[in-house]
């Protein structure tokens, strides 16, 4: 009982609740601005955190965290700008539920299904982070390798007009992943002498120009056409509607629970599996990737069970699976605490108190969202010929943001083209993305995997996660494989889907 | 690519897939014999072939190599022009794109001399005029934007943007 | 409730309608006139990073002016740092936040645009952080005798935190000082090599103190040694690399340090301004609570000193790269 009454004390404080309010509020602000990421908003909200209580501190950060993965959904639907890599699988059925005048259905089910799984995955972590973690610490090389080689089999479902384009996109993706220093002998690899791109071509430039920019030169490359006002920004999310995706949501949470587990893998590959996973089994398959609601549903889910797990090895073990959570970290050391196995025994009222802070902040997600949609989805109202050039202002800042240099600038615009020719021949960008940023750990992998064994090739098969991935895999192959077989003897449907933007 | 005829004869089904594989063809070929051969370094002892930087990048080569060739063959067999993917549009006036390029050229030449205030203003202003946009308030918004969101970036998030051309 | 304020300025200006997050207090002649840059050549994350956001943050306070945190990363921290060589407008108000980065990265990256050592001014070494020697629980090697005497004959594997980390590069030099058979592997930062080692996947590491601590403390690591000169007064029982002395580890001392640079036109009066407000700012308490945190020591050097530490450690790593055929 003394245990209880210490965790209410650290808990039940008014500076608590007003940093999760306030995190959450600016997450979502920030995060929806294209370019500007959650990352930068912690990093910024550090220094203010030094001089607050450890426990009001370290959920400031948080509620910014996940208040910053929504924003960047809302971007990725509205104006197909991801705020972060896994909100790019968002934008695969968000941006045209928003086009078809669906806006706020398309928001809806995002924040809803980002909630759940929050709440799922902040059940797991409360109940089993000591578990997972120990899972976590099996992951070594050859595991890891095998889970990326499973994730890459997921570009074969998402390239849903041909699969050799698919594929093709999938591999300049990996191509241009491996710009920059040799991970193992320090050897500069296409950098062509260029300082810029020693540390491999940043993120945010490349998911900007590949998803956004197109988007613009498309409309200018288009006849202009007139304007027509959407009636509110359409519908809600219906019940019945959300009752359809809920098994997509549990499913995809659960998947971002046990990948947010493991550090180093990170919410896109969470994402894009639990949404291909949603395809696959979905009556509705062939309407994924032209505005389906159970398509952004899984992919948010997925994101979001992301976001509570990699808490779990950053408390248990004091490894920050991402770079939202290393700043995290230093916040909990600025404070004198150091996360890992030491502060479980020693402070634990201080877990406690930060866990019901962090379920208590997937409920104020919930409402501040839903306060942030309204207006939020009147953006889809602005006519795009004055939305698109302030977009492009706000991209070419962000990009420039990243780094503090002009040289993201052109990268990100360079991309833009680079997507403009990808949607002219047809070739699908999701798989160019999850190809760049596979590419560079599955070859990590394997060399590490390598160096690790000695060049024995018997580590790539030493344990049982070894082998339910290899069968993963495997399965995941032939099904794609019968899939496509069987779908070429049935006669070819014609095809009713109205013009794609 | 731009002619949405269904069922054409003659040797060639899909010019625009044709076109795209030959692209990645040449592409691939130019990684594999001149790229990856110059422009990545491969330390002189290697215990294992799979550990080279090089090991990976010629791989990828050799998939790209296959599949644009697979590429060109089912664009010389298959006819997918007929297809809903995108490919076709409708195009605008030639001045409306050009406008556009010069907008992104503002951004790409000038925002480094000139500052972001200047170059947004500039884009902005070309984008509006390129489209064009008729409504003669929204031209406030050219001035507006830039300068807040300059604001926004340089003051409350701590990005130092270039600001002014000195 | 005054953070909260603070941070709820951030809040209300995110949106845009608030402008009073930066006014920036103006002295007409004497040091710092505008605000001060500090340049942080890593991204955001890490202990660059958060050890520089806590030091601006006092910084702030003993110099009454806004201090800029700015993150430039790139190429080991040589992009950081070509810009500062290379000058311009506002080079009188930058510092930048140097560490192994700026030594190894003289070493091992080729035709770098600056000389690392000549082109800057060196202000303070804030603090030390030793590296620690660990192995895994259930190692069954219990001294640094013990594992030498094993590496000898069988090969072992260190992980690190990538090409051109303190802890990559100690690893190096003890593999060249103890003529042992030791492959390098190589991990995307300490969070990503930390399981490798806790999970047994790799014989040893050169972790830095920080990141393993609390695991040695729990049991989950085994110590064999810091590389320090003195021994941690966090880990008081474990000896230096140094104590060891046999199999020419007598020569090896070495810690992740981090100080304060500036480039080499840094003004006197800059000079002496920063020098008293960084001896004010490492008397603070909470600045020498996060150095306890971090298991790190406050730094000794200053100045001339510290530029000869700076050269001293540039022509070691040079030595190292080229022994493990790092540099290209």
């Amino acid at each position: 009982m003394e245990i209880v009454s210490e965790v209410l004390q650290l808990f039940l404080h008014p500076e608590n609740f007003l940093a999760i309010a306030l995190g959450v509020v600016i997450g979502v602000v920030v995060g929806s601005i294209p370019g500007l990421t959650a990352t930068m908003a912690v990093a910024l909200a550090l220094p203010f955190t030094f001089s607050m209580e450890p426990v009001a501190a370290i959920l400031l950060l948080v509620g910014i965290y996940k208040g910053g993965m929504y924003g960047g959904s809302i971007t990725a639907i509205l104006i197909r700008t991801p705020g972060s890599p896994a909100s790019a699988c968002t934008l695969l059925d968000g941006y045209p539920m928003a086009q078809q005048g669906h806006a706020k259905k398309a928001l809806k089910t995002a924040l809803y299904s980002s909630v759940i799984a929050d709440f799922i995955s902040n059940i797991a972590l409360i109940f089993f982070a000591a578990y997972l973690a120990k899972i976590a610490l099996n992951f070594g090389a050859p595991e890891f390798f095998w889970l990326i080689c499973f994730s890459l089999t997921i570009i074969i479902s998402l390239a849903s007009g041909s699969m050799i384009k698919g594929l093709l996109a999938a591999l300049m993706g990996i191509l241009l992943s491996l710009v920059g220093l040799d991970e193992v002998f320090g050897s500069q690899r296409l950098t062509f002498g260029n300082y810029n791109l020693m540390d491999s071509i940043s993120f945010i430039p490349l998911l900007i120009g590949l998803f956004a920019i197109p988007e613009i030169i498309e409309f200018y490359r288009k006849k202009a056409v007139p304007h027509i006002k959407a009636k509110a920004s359409g519908a809600g999310l219906s019940l019945a509607e959300l009752k359809r995706c809920l098994k997509s949501i549990v499913r995809g949470s659960l998947i971002g629970v046990i990948i947010g587990a493991i550090p180093g893998t990170g919410a896109t590959a969470a994402a894009f599996i639990s949404y291909s996973d949603a395809r696959r089994r979905s009556p509705r398959r062939d309407n994924f990737g032209k505005g389906e609601v159970e398509g952004v549903a899984a992919s948010e889910a997925g994101n979001n069970g992301v976001a509570g797990a990699t808490m779990i090895p950053l408390l248990s073990l004091g490894i920050p699976g991402d770079v939202i959570t290393a700043i995290i970290l230093g916040a909990f050391m600025v404070h004198g605490l150091t996360p890992g196995p030491i502060l479980f025994q020693e402070n634990l009222p201080l877990i406690y108190a930060l866990f019901m802070g962090i379920m208590f902040s997937s409920l104020v997600l919930l409402v501040v969202g839903n306060g942030a949609i309204k207006y939020f989805s009147l953006i889809a109202d602005i006519p795009k010929a004055i939305l698109f050039p302030i977009v492009l202002m706000f991209c070419v800042y962000g990009a420039y943001a990243v780094n503090n240099d002009t040289f993201d600038v052109w990268l990100m615009l360079g991309f833009g083209v680079l997507g403009y020719i990808f949607n002219r021949a047809a070739i699908p960008a999701a798989p160019f993305l999850i190809g760049f940023i596979l590419g560079p750990m599955f070859e990590d992998n394997l060399r590490r995997s390598l160096l690790i064994g000695g060049n024995d090739l018997s580590i790539f098969m030493r344990g049982p996660i070894t082998w339910f991935f290899i069968a993963l895999t495997l399965g995941s192959i032939v099904l794609a494989l019968y899939r496509y077989v069987t779908a070429r003897r049935l006669p070819t449907r014609a095809d009713t889907s109205q013009d794609a933007p | 690519m731009s002619t949405p005829d269904h069922k054409r004869g003659g040797p060639i089904r899909d010019p625009g897939d044709v076109l795209a594989g030959a692209v990645l063809l040449i592409a691939s070929a130019v990684l594999l014999f001149y790229l990856v051969p110059n422009y990545i370094g491969e330390p002189p002892v290697l215990q294992n072939p799979m550990m080279s930087p090089r090991w990976l990048p010629r791989i990828v080569g050799w998939l790209l190599l296959g599949f644009s060739a697979l590429l060109i063959m089912q664009g010389l067999l298959v006819d997918n022009t007929g297809k809903e993917d995108g490919r076709r549009i409708e195009k605008g006036p030639r001045r409306r794109f050009g406008l556009m390029v010069v907008a992104l050229l503002v951004y790409v030449a000038l925002f480094e001399t000139f500052g972001a205030v200047i170059s947004g203003i500039l884009a902005t202003l070309i984008l509006f005029v390129a489209h064009p946009v008729r409504t003669w308030w929204a031209y406030s918004l050219v001035i507006v934007f830039p300068v807040l969101v300059t604001f926004l970036f340089v003051n409350v998030m701590n990005v130092p943007l270039p600001v002014m051309p000195f | 409730m005054k953070n909260f304020l603070k941070a709820a300025s951030l809040a209300v200006c995110s949106g845009g309608l608030a402008m009073a997050a930066s006014i920036s207090t103006v002295h007409a002649d004497e040091w710092p006139s505008d605000d001060v840059r500090l340049v942080v050549p890593y991204a955001p994350g890490g202990t660059t990073d958060v050890l520089s956001r806590r030091v601006a943050d006092l910084l702030q306070e003993e110099l009454d002016a806004n201090v800029v945190v700015e993150n430039r990363p790139g190429a080991g921290s040589t992009v950081a740092t070509g810009r500062l060589a290379r000058g311009g407008r506002d080079v009188d108000h930058t510092i930048l936040m140097a560490s192994p980065g700026h030594t190894i990265g003289a070493a091992i990256y080729p035709d770098l645009a600056y000389d690392p050592v000549e082109d800057f001014v060196f202000l303070q070494n804030l603090i030390d952080i030793p590296n620690v020697m660990v192995v895994p629980a259930d190692s069954p090697y219990d001294s640094v005798e013990a594992f030498v005497e094993a590496a000898r004959e069988e090969n072992m594997t260190f992980s690190h935190s990538g090409v051109g980390s303190s802890i990559h590069m100690s690893g190096e030099l003890f593999k060249t000082l103890t003529e042992t058979n030791m492959t390098a592997v190589p991990f995307a930062g300490s969070g990503a090599a930390l399981p490798a080692l806790l999970g047994g996947d790799v014989d040893v590491s050169f972790e830095n103190m920080p990141t393993v601590l609390s695991h040695i403390k729990s049991g989950d690591l085994k110590a064999l040694a810091v590389t320090s000169a003195e021994r941690s007064e966090h880990l008081p029982d474990v000896p230096t690399l140094r104590e060891v002395g046999d199999y020419n580890l007598d020569q090896f001392v070495t810690t992740a340090w981090f100080g304060l640079i500036a480039h080499e036109s840094f003004p006197q009066e800059a000079q002496d301004a920063m020098q008293e407000a960084l001896e004010a700012v490492m008397q603070r308490e909470e600045f020498l609570d996060f150095a306890n945190q971090l298991g790190a020591e406050p730094g000794q050097v200053a100045g001339e000193e510290f530029k000869q530490f700076i050269a001293a450690e540039v022509e070691r790593w040079q030595g190292v790269a080229e022994e493990a055929g790092i540099r290209q």
